[in-house]
């Protein structure tokens, strides 16, 4: 069987390679323009947008050097300017391609303004946004999102509320600009519709056969990642919702012989991100479901606009402790009803993959399922070991003979 | 041996081949229709996987004098993909623990140290591996691991075991990183250690690191001890007591994935 044909390609790629080109030339108008920032992944976006600021993600761009290969050549620039090969994958590419952009994919990232660091998937964030300002001579704002372990105390919420008046008035001093309430709630309500949309097209993975496997998500969370506020985010969302939705309807399954159902945690390895998961469709295996694409549903509504984004973004899965982890892969097991789960133990994220050996025995105790953890990173195939990953999940799924 | 399925298998087959090329050495498996080992061969696996499990596979044939042609195949171990005339390959995880339950199915926990790597498995239903951890990233608790300590020692590596076992006063000797205890033996040979406690240290280190593994999975009796590094009476005695439990050792512990995957051969053409 060819690789065609073990898998199903969806129609949207084609619509999700435009709106991808659409945001790299925005990108590079408002870096023209002197409007653009550089921003983490857990950073909330509604804010520049609603301020009329470019934005672009180095945590995306690091995926593209991981998905062509280069991940050693541009991680190796940063390591041959002094920075540790510990450092994560996706900040040393960032830095790689900002000393070297000539040598690197897509020319780098354009010159950013501003940098906005936010530091609720980790504390890696603000050195690297530091190491990218001396480069580039953009500031850092940092959003300081204090880690929650049971609940969110109240002094917090008040100080992170009062980092988000600090980030506008930040972002209209730095950028000549005002914050109109109205722009922010329309973009409000197109990231939350766009929000509501991915959900829905997660949720219908569910179904048997799942309409969709580990690459597809990892691939549409682009927008949903990069776009959220902008109306043709939620254009895209509809046109991806639809083909889910039909593929439900139909019976059609994202690989064509569905036979174990697992769970993906972490970061995917952006190099092998084919070949890895279309070798295991191959074998009749899916993965309805994984921790990092649920990672972005939260939505920003309500009257209080500022007190509902000091929420959503305080309560990010990487900002909480083991148990919360633990419980939201419980959750998605038994949501999805998933044979086993697949643990990326991912080098360059300390912070996701800190506590998975306690996390994979809470799972299956509380499961009863069986769940095994390969090590590499997602960037950086030189740590990325083919044939002692291949044993433990073939390993894995013999078990399920 | 004892087999604990005799008698169980359709009798479809004559016999079946258990090839397990692992990153030192190659063995090779025949077993009867009703799983009895007729044959064994082991070389070291040097710079081609398939060249060793082809001579090994070659050889076993002869022994029983058998068509290869005629008997099914199932490869395991790290260069499982290599072997010729493989109808199936399976993992060295799932293989071992076959192949162990087949010895004696009483074993809970399986414990393998091979030459590049140790994995600790829990035996479950029908043989089948219910639970596993596997230390592949560091050559520390492997068997590679008392070679490179026994060529810093000047011991040929079959007497390591035994001159440990003279020793009262084991040696401090970290258990994180190979390269690391190199070094320390030989801050020790400086310090004036004597060689027995020296090499009494380098064991006990080495059990400590496969004694954590275990406990990550979970020491449940009986507990079986397989791999060339099993045939090691310093490391089975520093190791029975990191997990404070007998161990039981098979005749001929480094057969018994090849073993396993013997076995499957005859089950997959059932
Ligand atoms: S350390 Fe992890 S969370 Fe932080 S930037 Fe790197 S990949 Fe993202």
């Amino acid at each position: 069987m060819s690789e065609e044909k073990a898998y199903r390609r969806l129609e949207t790629s084609q619509l999700l390679q435009q709106i991808s080109f659409r945001h790299m030339l925005e990108a590079h108008a408002a870096s023209e323009d002197g409007n653009l920032t550089w921003i983490t992944s857990g950073f909330p976006v509604e804010i520049p947008i609603a301020m009329g600021i470019g934005v672009v993600y180095p945590e995306q761009y690091a995926a593209i050097v991981g998905a062509q290969k280069v991940g050693p050549d541009i991680c190796g620039l940063a390591e041959e300017y002094g920075y540790s090969n510990e450092l994560c994958s996706y900040a040393r590419a960032s830095i790689g391609a900002t000393i070297k952009p000539d040598q690197s994919p897509l020319g780098g990232l354009p010159r950013p303004q501003a940098l906005l660091a936010c530091n609720n998937i980790c504390g890696t964030v603000l050195r690297w946004y530091d190491a990218v300002s001396e480069l580039t001579g953009a500031p850092v704002y940092l959003f300081d999102t204090p880690p929650i372990d049971d609940e969110q105390l109240p002094h917090h919420v008040a100080y992170v509320r009062q980092g988000l008046h600090k980030l506008v008035d930040f972002l209209a001093k730095k950028f000549d600009t005002t914050m109109e309430k109205e722009n922010l709630r329309k973009v409000s309500q197109y990231s939350s519709d766009a929000i509501r949309l991915w959900i829905d097209s997660l949720e219908a993975c569910k179904n048997k056969p799942s309409p969709l496997n580990c690459a597809d998500r990892f691939l549409t969370m682009a927008p949903v990642v990069s776009s959220r506020g902008k109306d043709y985010c939620v254009e895209f969302y509809q046109a991806l919702n639809d083909e889910v939705r039909g593929r439900v309807k139909d019976g059609i399954g994202a690989i064509r012989d569905e036979r174990v159902r697992l769970l993906w945690d972490n970061i995917p390895p952006w190099f092998q991100i084919f070949r890895f998961f279309n070798g295991l469709a191959k074998k009749g295996v899916v993965f309805p479901a994984d921790t990092y694409t649920h990672a972005w549903s939260g939505k920003v509504s309500g009257d209080d606009l500022y007190g509902s984004i000091t929420e959503v973004y305080s309560n990010v899965y990487l900002n909480k402790g083991l148990e919360a982890k633990a419980d939201k892969m419980v959750q998605l097991i038994k949501d999805y009803a998933l044979d086993g789960f697949i643990m990326f133990s991912v080098r360059s994220c300390k912070r996701y993959s800190l506590g998975q050996m306690v996390t994979r025995e809470l799972v299956t105790e509380r499961t009863g399922v069986p769940g095994t953890i390969i090590e590499g990173d997602m960037v950086d195939s030189r740590l990325f070991n083919d044939a002692q990953i291949q044993t433990r999940v073939e390993a894995l799924l013999e078990m399920f003979v | 041996m004892r087999c604990s399925c005799e008698g169980n298998f359709f009798m479809s087959v004559q016999y079946g081949i258990g090839v397990d090329v692992g990153s030192t050495s190659t063995k090779a498996v025949i077993v009867d229709a009703v799983g009895r080992m007729v044959a064994s061969h082991l070389i070291p696996t040097g710079g081609s996987a398939a060249l060793s499990a082809a001579k090994c596979v070659e050889r076993i044939v002869a022994d029983v004098g058998i068509r290869q042609d005629d008997t099914p195949i199932v490869s395991t171990g790290y260069g499982r993909a290599q072997v010729n005339g493989a109808g199936e390959r399976i993992t060295e995880i799932t293989c071992h623990s076959i192949g162990v339950h087949h010895l004696n199915p009483e074993i809970a926990l399986l414990i393998d140290v091979g030459g590049q790597d140790s994995k600790v498995i829990r035996i479950g239903k029908n043989g089948r591996p219910a639970d596993f951890e596997i230390n592949d990233k560091c050559s520390a608790g492997t068997g590679r691991f008392l070679e490179v300590m026994s060529r810093v020692l000047e011991i040929p590596l079959p007497e390591l075991g035994a001159l440990a076992l003279e020793s009262t006063a084991p040696s401090a000797i970290s258990s994180t990183c190979t390269v690391f205890a190199e070094s320390e033996v030989i801050g020790r040979i400086g310090a004036g250690d004597s060689v027995k406690d020296i090499a009494a240290g380098i064991h006990l280190s080495m059990a400590s690191k496969i004694g954590t593994l275990s406990r990550r999975v979970g020491v449940v009796e009986p507990v079986c001890v397989t791999g060339g590094v099993a045939l090691n009476p310093a490391f089975r005695f520093y190791l029975s007591k990191q997990i404070g439990v007998e161990l039981w050792v098979p005749e001929e512990p480094q057969l018994t994935g090849a073993l396993g995957a013997a076995i499957l051969s005859l089950k997959n053409n059932d």
